[in-house]
């Protein structure tokens, strides 16, 4: 049998030790009435040579992105992931081991977590960072809880374009607590309409919820927000794409008191979106409000540095119902893998990514406004990607695709007022080639 | 050694080369964005790839893992992770789809999750699956939501989740999060779920219980039946918290228990590595009465397509977004494949067998802390062993030295100075004759050198770890020097 050890001799042996007869004896305090009296209603075992080829089948029936050229974006980036990475990853001495309690035989996760902590705080100008949350919209949606519970407020915001399956999470989270929500929407310039936010912030708020890159990949003037949210004692949350942070300021220095997101865009594959991992980072006064894990610094018996899991009068395990989140297991592996790419890619090479994607982004900007029946709605305040419009958009998508180009993120699959819009993204993986391709095949299909 | 954290290593000059340049007019952000919107430096390294493979390869070395170590973490359920499953998560096909990719070029991953649910259905009898939590606690959350919704829904005005005190935290840390008010119900002195209190204490404002079976003693809650029926007939239901769910492959099923909601961690006990912490998947199956508020969407087949259905009628929402941990999905699959019907009902009944060799072989050097036939894992009680002046945090340090993980330490919290020890079915009786043995020998050190055993861990690459130091002078952070 795989994967199972023992002979038979093993299991008489054991059987003998124990006293017991059969392992069937083991199971005697089992109510009859539930035990099954036939054998589950499955295949037999398969050899390692046949599942593998069931499942690399199934795996041949998704067609990969690279065999397109894809414009998707929309929360799930396809960068450049270097070879070293998913080498490092694969050590049985991270893959296999769990939640650094023992600190002692985990001092390895425990500095790579700490340096993960660093890399996010160094990003963001934040002081603390979690060891990482299960992904970016419930890495929102704690964050949201931590204002609840800091303010003791019970009034939300949620300012301007927010990915809609972050809002949808952050409306099943919340459910059992008692809160208020608004929801203020884009103004006409795709920003969140501070005049709007002003009149909405009040002493009731616990906190204001913005994107930067919004959902329609604009740049928001977040100073300004996070000043209105500030003069009622508000908080200001920001969601961020961590890679736009090599360019734009630190969130702290605008003011901002909470920052997250997802993680997978720093050295994360598509993985048809999961897993990545979430982030939150905070000032250092909120800190006891964090959910999950934390990793410090510390010293062992004789003085030596050594790193172990703290704070954790926070958790549930130790705190049980008055913990500040139930959270238990995290995305360890792929914060980790957050902490190698950034070492690998280092300061220039991340700042050269996001200089790349940034400039693809603003030339395809340039190229489809030039095409007639295009619109753009927004200004270029954009860092990968911006939304567009053309009449007919369900149809031109569904064109374009036969033609092996998929254009984007369709708006209007969950957006209604959007239904003419695309979300166009470019990593640096775009090439100038592809980029022309696409505007110059938009061009044919639009006017023949 | 070279103990340096990675900031410290930085090469300053060093320039990876790892993108190709592209040939639109490369843009200076400086033009386009004003000045208060960026920032004006970047502080991270720069180092060179042998630098950054070697640092963190050390940083491997000090680790003990499932492939390298003897793990037996209770509750955790640290099973070998078949390589196999690695590989297969690794395909192309798989790894590099994009969430919102076109139905039909994604027709194997939602096949896989469908195929999945087939099997997870039958093997635990609940009716639908969602794989969206990605966590253990993260399918509690979705759930107790889902229960909380239904009453809802039926107008039931419940008030309060009836929880064990051997509970995980995690179970009394969603409930509340659900807005529920936590009954504890004491367990009994034969470590479960005393009937006649939870008899006192079900009424109709009871919305659910939350039962992990085998509890966190590693004891099978025989009154299960007792027990579902109390809480129906109130119009209560039950939750399964599947952690420890693996004993019980083949055996049993959730649906036969009465349990109505069920999560199953697929890191637990279908074997996907735990990476640290995570990633996992805390996928969550329903009896019917639940399929209505099931987070949407779902996977469905229609002739020979399979897609997403947004349509739930009741639906609780999402969980987070797009569709959860795919990869891990794919690796959950493969194990099922590998294993078969029998093959589950034999990691059942080697975890179990395995879990009373080790009981039965050291309750006399340690005191269990419950007598009954265990399943999948068995708590000792190391008080004995405190008396002559060694706690079980000292044992399991000291275990440390001989190359063994640490069991679950002082947990379920109504075991005093508790070890919980899960061997899981992928040992071998070498392995747990080797960790027997070890145990005995530490149990006589006590006696012997008792100095050695509170000192230790000695060949760890660090000496005891100062908890209450780093609680107490928290350092989160790496500093620049001199800053």
């Amino acid at each position: 049998m795989p994967y199972i050890l023992n002979t038979k001799e093993d299991v008489k042996e054991m059987l003998k030790a124990i006293g017991a007869s059969s392992v069937e004896e083991l199971y005697s305090l089992l109510p009859s009435e539930i035990r099954l009296d036939s054998p589950l209603g499955m295949p037999e075992a398969k050899s390692e040579q046949e599942a593998k080829k069931i499942v690399k089948e199934l795996s041949k029936k998704n067609n990969s992105i690279d065999k397109f050229n894809s414009f998707l974006g929309a929360g799930c980036y396809d960068h450049y992931i270097p070879a070293a990475l998913p080498f490092i990853l694969s050590r049985s001495q991270f893959l296999t081991a769990y939640t650094p309690y023992q600190a002692e035989c985990s001092q390895g996760i425990l500095q790579a977590i700490y340096e993960y902590q660093s890399f996010l705080c160094l990003l963001t100008g934040m002081d603390v960072s979690n060891a990482s949350l299960l992904d970016g919209a419930s890495a929102l949606s704690e964050a949201i809880l931590m204002s609840l519970r800091i303010t003791r407020r019970k009034k939300i915001i949620l300012a301007g374009a927010i990915h809609p399956e972050y809002k949808e999470t952050l409306y099943t989270y919340l459910s059992g607590f008692d809160f208020i929500i608004q929801e203020i929407e884009a103004g006409d310039d795709g920003l969140v309409d501070s005049r709007a936010l002003s009149r909405a912030v009040d002493e009731e708020t616990a906190s204001c919820v913005f994107s930067s890159p919004n959902f329609f990949g604009l740049i928001e003037n977040s100073d300004e927000l996070s000043a209105i949210v500030k003069s009622k004692g508000s908080l200001s949350i920001m969601l961020t794409n961590p890679l736009s942070l090599a360019i734009f300021k630190e969130p702290r220095l605008l003011g901002i008191d909470i920052v997250c997101g997802d993680g997978q865009p720093l050295g994360g594959g598509l993985n048809f979106g999961g897993p990545s991992f979430g982030f939150l980072v905070a000032v250092k006064d909120y800190l006891r409000q964090i959910p999950g894990r934390i990793v410090g610094k510390t010293k062992d018996r004789e003085g030596n540095d050594a790193y172990c899991l703290t704070l954790q009068t926070r958790e549930q395990h130790i705190r049980r119902e008055k913990a500040t989140s139930n959270i238990c297991s995290n995305q360890s592996l792929n914060a980790i893998a957050a902490a190698i790419y950034l070492s690998l890619i280092g300061k220039d090479g991340l700042k050269d990514l996001a200089t790349y994607s940034l400039s693809n982004a603003q030339y395809l900007y340039q190229r489809l406004k030039e095409v007639r029946g295009v619109k753009i709605p927004y200004s270029s305040r954009i860092f990968n990607e911006f939304v567009w419009e053309v009449e007919d958009a369900p149809r031109i998508i569904a064109e374009l695709y036969k033609k092996n180009i998929i254009v984007g993120y369709y708006l209007g699959s969950k957006l209604n007022q959007c239904k003419n819009s695309i979300l166009s993204c470019c990593t640096e993986k775009k090439s100038k080639e592809e980029i022309d391709v696409f505007v110059n095949t938009l061009g044919e299909v639009l006017h023949g | 050694m070279d103990r340096r954290i990675v900031f410290d290593k930085d090469k300053k000059s060093n320039k990876s080369s790892y993108l190709e340049k592209p040939k639109v007019p490369i843009e200076s952000a400086e033009d386009i964005f004003s000045k208060n919107l960026l920032r004006s430096e970047l502080p991270l390294p720069n180092l060179g790839e042998l630098d950054v493979v070697r640092h963190y390869l050390r940083l491997a070395e000090l680790n003990f893992s499932v492939d390298t170590h003897f793990y037996p973490l209770g509750s955790c359920t640290m099973k070998y992770n078949p390589k196999i499953n690695e590989d297969l998560a690794q395909l192309e096909g798989f790894t590099n789809i994009h969430p919102y990719q076109d139905l039909q070029d994604v027709q194997g991953a939602l096949e896989l999750v469908y195929n999945l649910e087939q099997l997870l259905s039958e093997i635990t009898g609940m009716k639908k699956f969602t794989f969206q939590p990605s966590s253990g606690a993260h399918g509690e959350l979705a759930g107790m939501l889902m229960i909380r919704k239904f009453h809802e829904v039926k107008g039931n005005k419940k008030t309060k989740v009836i929880i064990p005190d051997s509970a995980h935290g995690t179970n009394p840390a969603t409930a509340t999060m659900c807005g529920y008010e936590i009954q504890v119900i004491e367990s009994n002195f034969q470590g479960l779920v005393d009937i006649d209190k939870l008899e006192r204490e079900v009424d109709e404002s009871v919305a659910a219980i939350m039962l992990t079976n085998p509890n966190t003693l590693g004891l099978f809650e025989e009154n299960i039946l007792t027990i579902s029926d109390m809480i129906h007939r109130k119009g209560g239901l039950l939750y399964y918290d599947g952690a420890n769910f693996n004993p019980l492959l083949g055996i049993t099923k959730p649906s036969l228990m009465g349990f109505d909601v069920v999560h199953l961690n697929l890191h637990k006990t279908f074997s996907t590595p735990h990476g640290c912490g995570g990633p996992g998947a805390g996928v969550v199956g329903v009896g019917e009465v639940l399929e209505d508020f099931l987070p949407a969407p779902l996977v469905k087949k229609d002739e020979n397509k399979f897609y997403f259905d947004y349509s739930v009628k009741h639906s609780i929402g999402r969980l987070r977004s797009f569709h959860g941990n795919f990869g891990i999905l794919v690796r959950a699959y493969a194990y099922v494949l590998r294993l078969g019907r029998d093959g589950l009902l034999r990691v059942a009944q080697n975890s179990t067998l395995s879990a009373n060799y080790i009981k039965e072989r050291l309750k006399n050097y340690y005191q269990v802390a419950f007598s009954k036939k265990c399943m999948h894992e068995v708590v000792f009680t190391c008080q004995n062993q405190k008396e002559r002046g060694a706690s079980a945090l000292d044992i399991a340090k000291r275990l440390i030295d001989f190359g063994i993980h640490p069991p679950t330490m002082y947990f379920p919290l109504i075991v005093k100075e508790a070890l919980m020890v899960e061997p899981t079915e992928t040992e071998s009786k070498q392995t747990l004759d080797y960790f027997i043995q070890t145990m005995i020998d530490i149990d006589r050190e006590i006696s012997l050198d008792c100095e050695k055993v509170k000192t230790s861990p000695h060949l760890a690459p660090v000496k005891r770890v100062d908890e209450v130091r780093a609680a107490r002078f928290p350092n989160l952070k790496w500093e620049k020097p001199g800053v």
